[in-house]
């Protein structure tokens, strides 16, 4: 009886000594969980083997419009087997979308999502990666005379419509100039665009009333452009136009802040694009009559949408619309989140 | 019970046990060092897993450069040794390549590197084509192709540099998780070891304790046990271990030393039994000798009949016959009635000269018996029958069968507070020896019992010690041989009354 109540100690020991080393298994265990959480994602998940590598070909990548697509994109192109790589002309010293189109046409990626801006021979890229198996969808503009696989956006006609109609809304008896803000190089779309906003104005303010109606292309040739021009126009002699029609996020950031240095509030109307926080934060105030903005959770479903279906299928829409969404000082907040 | 063996704990040897119980705590140790190894092991293959890209960067970029270099040379000179240059080189860079990953990942580093891979591969066609052109001497397309090569080769190089960058910062946070990992470790570890150290130090505490318990109570018991306690026993065990020979062998030891403590007593007690029945045995011996004696006549029928004699002498006038029978009858009346009570010295003078008087008869006045008696002692208690035994004993030793006159002279006389009574007789006397048997009880009455009254020396000796509670009361002198004898018995003056 003695002796076994001795065993049964000793055992209590063992059992305690198993129990510490479990313990600290345990502790070291779950220490390393989150060390590799920290470092990001698990190894697993970080070497998980995928079927298709796509690229995403945009602007300036860093602005809130293009990360928000790529997040939504990359959720969904994760979920179909794919990994998407965001490349930004911006970042890289001197490459333009035409060397950006030549490395993944030279890495052999499975498709490539391209912001299409008319650069030169960034058309004949398209249909060089096309003719090379590689499909490519373009978003938000369109080429349509290259060799796309798909277009994910809205088509110049239903944009202007929308635009010529908010122009048309802002209108009053002092509006004598509109100026479209251009951000890609002078096309056909682009005039489609022109001239739907231009039927709009003509239509609200009748044949007896003459409305100018500009247009000024504020594609970055170089760094920093579109800041400059539009200050330019700001600080020209006939002073700026009632109505400031963006068509991007960058370019209604910086005539919104023009506008607040200048002092032009309530003077010139900017009909702005996007729904970044400085954006929201404008309409909210009143400072920005109305922002446009297309549903960046669409635009990422249909690229992917589109790339998969081509791999899948072997053929895809070649066109995706996308919802757009006129936002005021009225609905702003269901757009917060 | 022993029919199948089985090795059990406890039958191990002592070394055995110890050995066993310090290696199970030094493996227990051992096994969380490796447990702590392990998990250090662990974490940086995994940290390695997601980080670490085992691509020597540098030596791509110049095998890279090489393969350039070389192939601008070619252009330039076309010379058959820098065309097996560069395709030395280009074979040493497609080999590189080949340590690159080209699976499709999430990882940014790995996704480089199958990008790197891809675009080297398209640069190398590119390269091809260009020295295919060369040879094939057609000037435009080759300078088209090198236009080309130039352009893949910039891209390569900033995709290298970009990996370089990636790995860089890679491997810094990889640096600072495992720096932070080791730390943490460093802790956690110190903790355990010591918690491990210390369950281990109980541990083996009370295995130790567990074995040498034993030893521990049975050093307790041997202690009572050298206290005489021979109730004590260590509680049984079958353990075939050191401790467990010794514990049967000490139970065996203590039960042993009990029997055998109890033998020794009980042989004791019978020895002692045996001497006291032996002693009982002679005291009935000599009391059945007495009862026999007594019981063959009906004492009293005899006394009548010899009282019945006197009468009849007296009417026939034989005077002496009569006072022969009376005599006789008083003799043998005090034999009998004071065989068991007390005397007074005056009863027992009375009953020598009767005894003397009778022997007178029977010899023919042979005996010259005086007697010198002090009259204020008469009254005097003393044992019966310790005087007629005296003068037997000195007739019968002494002047019988003597050649001259025996005398037999009783003197009883006081002499301070004690009283001396002596027998003397001119008979053939003692020698040393032969007084110092007597005295000691060594002499037994081997002689017929038939010529006595039965009592000897050696019982008045004992009569007399046992009466007085008192040794050495009487004395044998004998000058030596036909010098006579003398015995002497001083007794305590015991007046009746005092």
């Amino acid at each position: 009886m003695k002796k076994k109540r001795k065993i049964g100690k000793e055992i209590w020991l063992m059992l305690l000594a198993a129990f510490i080393a479990v313990l600290f298994f345990l502790l070291m265990t779950s220490y390393y969980r989150n060390i590799m959480k920290k470092a990001g994602v698990s190894a697993n998940e970080m070497n998980q083997i995928y079927q298709y590598q796509y690229e995403m070909i945009v602007d300036s990548r860093n602005i809130t419009f293009w990360q928000d697509v790529y997040k939504n994109a990359q959720k969904e192109a994760l979920e179909h087997g794919a990994v998407l790589e965001l490349r930004g002309v911006e970042n890289s010293e001197d490459y333009d979308k035409a060397d950006y189109m030549d490395m993944s046409i030279a890495a052999q990626v499975d498709g490539i999502i391209l912001e299409y801006n008319g650069e030169e021979g960034l058309q004949e890229k398209i249909d060089e990666a096309v003719g090379k198996g590689i499909p490519v969808v373009t978003i938000v503009n369109d080429a349509p005379r290259s060799m796309r696989q798909s277009f994910v956006g809205i088509n110049d006609y239903q944009l202007g419509q929308v635009y010529g109609a908010e122009v048309a809304n802002l209108m009053d008896a002092n509006t004598s100039r509109v100026l479209v803000l251009l951000n890609r190089e002078q096309e056909l779309g682009q005039n489609q665009l022109y001239a739907q906003i231009y039927s709009a104005v003509e239509a609200k303010a009748g044949s007896d009333r003459k409305i100018k109606i500009q247009s000024q292309n504020v594609m970055s040739r170089s760094q920093f452009d579109a800041e400059e021009v539009i200050r330019d126009i700001f600080q020209s002699e006939e002073g700026p136009p009632e109505i400031l029609v963006c068509l991007d996020e960058v370019t209604t950031e910086c005539a919104y802040q023009a506008m607040i240095d200048y002092n032009m509030v309530g003077e010139v109307k900017i009909i702005g694009y996007y729904i970044s926080k400085t954006i929201v934060d404008a309409v909210s105030k009143g400072l920005l009559p109305v922002t446009l903005s297309m549903d960046v959770e669409q635009i990422g479903t249909y690229s992917i949408e589109a790339l998969t279906e081509y791999w899948e299928v072997g053929r895809s829409n070649s066109y995706y619309t996308v919802d757009l969404q006129v936002i005021t000082r009225e609905n702003w907040k269901q757009q917060e989140n | 019970m022993r029919k199948r063996r089985r090795l059990r704990w406890r039958d191990l040897p002592l070394a055995v046990k110890v050995l066993f119980q310090v290696s199970m705590v030094a493996l227990v140790l051992f096994s969380t060092n490796i447990l702590m190894y392990w998990q250090m092991n662990n974490m940086m293959r995994s940290l390695d897993s997601v980080y670490a890209s085992n691509v020597n960067l540098t030596e791509l970029a110049e095998s890279l450069e090489a393969v350039q270099t070389d192939m601008y040379n070619y252009l330039t000179v076309k010379t058959s040794d820098s065309l097996e240059s560069y395709y030395r080189s280009e074979e040493k860079y497609r080999n590189l390549l080949e340590q690159l990953n080209e699976q499709v990942m999430e990882n940014p580093v790995k996704l480089l590197e199958k990008n790197i891979r891809k675009m080297s591969e398209t640069y190398l066609d590119y390269t091809a084509e260009t020295v295919l052109a060369k040879r094939g001497r057609n000037v435009e397309k080759y300078k088209g192709y090198y236009a080309d090569t130039l352009q893949m080769y910039r891209y390569l190089n900033s995709y290298i540099s970009d990996l370089n960058v990636q790995q860089f910062k890679n491997n810094s946070s990889s640096y600072q998780a495992l720096q932070s990992a080791i730390q943490y470790m460093e802790v956690v570890s110190t903790v355990m070891l010591v918690l491990m150290m210390g369950v281990c130090i109980l541990m083996l505490f009370y295995m130790v304790k567990g074995v040498v318990a034993p030893l521990t109570g049975m050093a307790a018991t041997a202690n009572l046990v050298g206290q005489a306690n021979f109730n004590v026993k260590m509680p049984p065990t079958d353990a075939e271990d050191e401790v467990g020979v010794v514990t049967r062998a000490f139970n065996t030891m203590v039960s042993s030393l009990e029997e055998y403590m109890k033998l020794t007593k009980e042989n004791m007690e019978k020895e002692q039994e045996m001497m006291e029945r032996e002693l009982l045995m002679e005291t009935h011996l000599k009391e059945a000798q007495l009862k026999y004696l007594q019981s063959q006549i009906n004492p009293h029928f005899l006394f009548n009949s010899l009282n019945a004699g006197a009468q009849l002498a007296m009417m026939e006038d034989a005077e002496k016959t009569c006072i022969f029978v009376e005599r006789m009858a008083d003799f043998f009346r005090y034999n009998v009635k004071k065989g068991s009570e007390d005397a007074t010295l005056m009863e027992e003078v009375e009953a020598v000269e009767n005894y003397v008087y009778i022997l007178n008869v029977r010899f023919a006045g042979e005996i010259h018996y005086t007697d010198e008696v002090d009259e204020s002692v008469l009254d005097c208690k003393v044992p019966s029958m310790i005087l007629q035994p005296l003068v037997e004993n000195a007739v019968n030793h002494g002047i019988r069968n003597i050649e001259w006159e025996g005398t037999i002279r009783l003197r009883v006389k006081r002499d301070g507070d004690v009283i001396r009574i002596s027998v003397k007789d001119n008979g053939k006397g003692m020698s040393a020896d032969r007084i110092e048997q007597v005295l000691n009880g060594e002499v037994q009455s081997e002689e017929s019992p038939g010529d006595s009254t039965g009592i000897g020396m050696h019982n008045v000796i004992s009569r007399l010690e046992l009466y007085y509670k008192q040794k050495n009361l009487l004395m044998i002198r004998s000058e030596g041989e036909n010098q006579g004898t003398e015995v002497i018995i001083t007794i305590p003056d015991m007046q009746p009354g005092e």
